[in-house]
């Protein structure tokens, strides 16, 4: 074989190898990312998106100033925050209960982990039926139980709290992975010599244990971000939204401006800001990831 | 702690497991099997009929297959998430050996854009990723369903790690054998990630089996229902559910999955718990 012969065969298999990987990747993330900017200048429609009115910023201006818009993202991350501030401390105290040598270990985590594997479809149907305020499994168990009755999803206050607690059902499994797989990478020498020094179980928890679990703390919160900022399918199944406007995710708010409102220009501006949004605190959390601990 | 202590912490947690994250889905899986009047019948006072039905009927599950076409959907999520998990498999194998094995100018730079698309929230993409879908003729299909995701950057990820652990004294042998790429690609190095591949296979069926928002934008005719948009199209706001129908519908489109889980549980743990950012 000559030279040239070898190189195009060479390059022939990493094509053959590479190629369609990176064309599907090309085609179906990144092509869509240009148009998404190039949409969010354009006034159209999706019935015929080849006639459309170059319009500048102005979806962008829309974007900012619109009132609705502006809550869409501020209960988008209220959701993650509330969803965040409970999860880790629940979450922590079942893996560290896991970790242990306490009875009936096995089931609870494969228990704890179902909902995790669940859809989120299905989760939010069984929760719009818990949280129905006239028929609900939850009120019948507060009535049970002697305590007051909720309003849930049709209340302007109580809907968003209704969701986390919904979210936070369905993720308090994936985090309780997490942390028990950070607990079991903290080395038992350590453990070990503390207890021989005569520090009690609460000071090789507080001195010890959380301090060695940032990382798997921050990789928590990562997830946990994600998640929240995906939720989709809770404000379509059971609020559409509402109540004015307190569960009008991001997500939603997108899809329901292009393909319900018919206004895909107007949809792609909010999409541009959401993912800058995003690509920015990930970027952030990825850099406090990559403070290490060694031990 | 004493050993009673220690039992008795067992049951609390145990109890208050069971009850917070079974009970739903007990109260679920038992109103399928109750006419609409006795699931409401049932809820007050709450007691063990509440999860229990006392007069099963499988009236319910049998309408959702005559009516409302779960038969079809279900069929409809199986054809899609077969291909995609089989799509995903060869595009994902294939990229990572080739980013791993082959020694080539610009490896560097094909990682960066996959690692880059880590980042993406697709569900902002959605808008600008239906007009590419639509620009090549397949909205309204089962193809265009899928075929977004088969270049998943988190199984070409997952798989290079594996891929690099793998000595490499392994193919250098097979070359000097006489076998090419595509040989040591089949027979060497493919039979020593069955785990990682196994894993990668059962992430993709999750994530494929429950998707909603793409399906929901992408598919549009009644014979191209997938099992998720089913049954949320029984319960949006404004509709008059149907209780019965409705649990039952999310009961057959969850204890498949719930079966897979319980049998093949460490793959489950281990690859969401990689699958990490990407959600």
């Amino acid at each position: 074989m000559t030279r040239t012969a070898r190189k195009v065969a060479h390059w022939a298999t990493i094509l053959a190898f590479v190629g369609p990987f990176l064309g599907f990747l090309l085609v179906f993330q990144y092509w869509p990312l240009v148009q998404m900017v190039n949409d969010s200048l354009y006034d159209f429609s999706l019935l015929n998106p080849a006639r459309r009115t170059f319009v500048g910023i102005e979806n962008y201006t829309w974007a900012f100033t619109d009132p609705d818009r502006i809550q869409a993202f501020q209960v988008t991350f209220g959701l993650a925050i509330g969803t965040i501030c409970l999860i880790l401390p629940v979450s922590f105290l079942l893996a560290v209960y896991l970790n242990g040598k306490l009875p009936a270990r096995g089931i609870i985590r494969t228990i704890v982990f179902l909902p995790v594997i669940t859809s989120a479809v299905v989760i939010a149907t069984m929760w719009t039926f818990l949280l129905d305020a006239n028929n609900g499994l939850l009120n019948s168990a507060l009535t049970a139980l002697g305590l007051p009755r909720g309003l849930f999803l049709t209340d302007k206050v109580q809907a968003l709290p209704s969701v986390i607690m919904m979210t936070l059902w369905q993720q308090t499994g994936f985090a309780t992975v997490l942390f028990l797989s950070g607990l079991q990478g903290i080395p038992q020498e350590l453990e070990d010599a503390a207890h021989v020094d005569g520090a009690t179980a609460w000071q090789r928890l507080r001195f010890i244990t959380v301090p060695l679990l940032i990382r798997t703390t921050v990789f928590v919160v990562v997830i946990m971000t994600a998640f929240a900022l995906q939720a989709f399918a809770p404000a379509l199944i059971m609020t559409g939204g509402g109540p004015e406007g307190m569960t009008n995710f991001v997500a939603y708010d997108i899809y329901k401006l292009a393909f319900i409102l018919e206004a895909p220009g107007l949809a792609s501006a909010v999409s541009v800001i959401f993912t800058l949004i995003v690509l920015a605190i990930s970027l952030l959390q990825m850099r406090l990831l990559r403070a290490r601990w060694n031990y | 702690m004493p050993r009673i202590l220690r039992l008795g912490l067992g049951l609390v947690v145990l109890l208050v497991v069971v009850a917070v994250f079974l009970g739903p889905y007990a109260w679920i899986a038992a109103s399928s099997f109750k006419p609409q009047d006795e699931i409401f019948r049932d809820l007050e006072p709450l007691s063990w009929r509440t999860f229990w039905p006392t007069s099963p009927t499988i009236e319910n599950v049998v309408h959702l297959f005559e009516n409302r076409r779960m038969g079809r959907a279900l069929l409809n999520s199986a054809i899609v998430s077969t291909c995609q998990v089989i799509l995903t498999l060869v595009l994902c194998s294939t990229a990572a050996y080739g980013l791993t094995r082959i020694r080539f100018r610009g490896a560097n730079l094909v990682f960066a854009l996959v690692l880059m698309t880590f980042l993406l929230p697709l569900e902002s993409l959605v808008v600008p990723l239906y007009m590419t879908v639509s620009g090549l003729s397949l909205q309204d299909t089962l193809i265009g369903a899928f075929i977004p995701w088969i270049a998943s950057p988190f199984g070409m990820f997952l798989l290079r790690q594996y891929f690099e652990e793998l000595p490499r004294e392994l193919d250098e042998a097979a070359r000097l054998d006489g076998a090419g790429h595509f040989r040591i690609f089949w027979s060497i190095v493919l039979p020593n990630v069955r785990v990682p591949m196994v894993t990668l296979a059962l992430v993709t069926f999750l994530f494929s089996w429950n998707a909603f928002l793409w399906p929901l934008v992408i598919l549009s005719s009644p014979g191209n229902t997938v099992v998720q948009i089913a049954i949320a199209q029984s319960v949006a706001p404004g509709q008059l559910p149907n209780w019965g129908e409705t649990f039952a519908g999310a009961t057959v489109a969850t204890v498949p999955l719930i079966l897979l889980f319980l049998f093949l549980q460490r793959f489950f743990v281990r690859g969401v718990a990689l699958s990490g950012v990407k959600g």
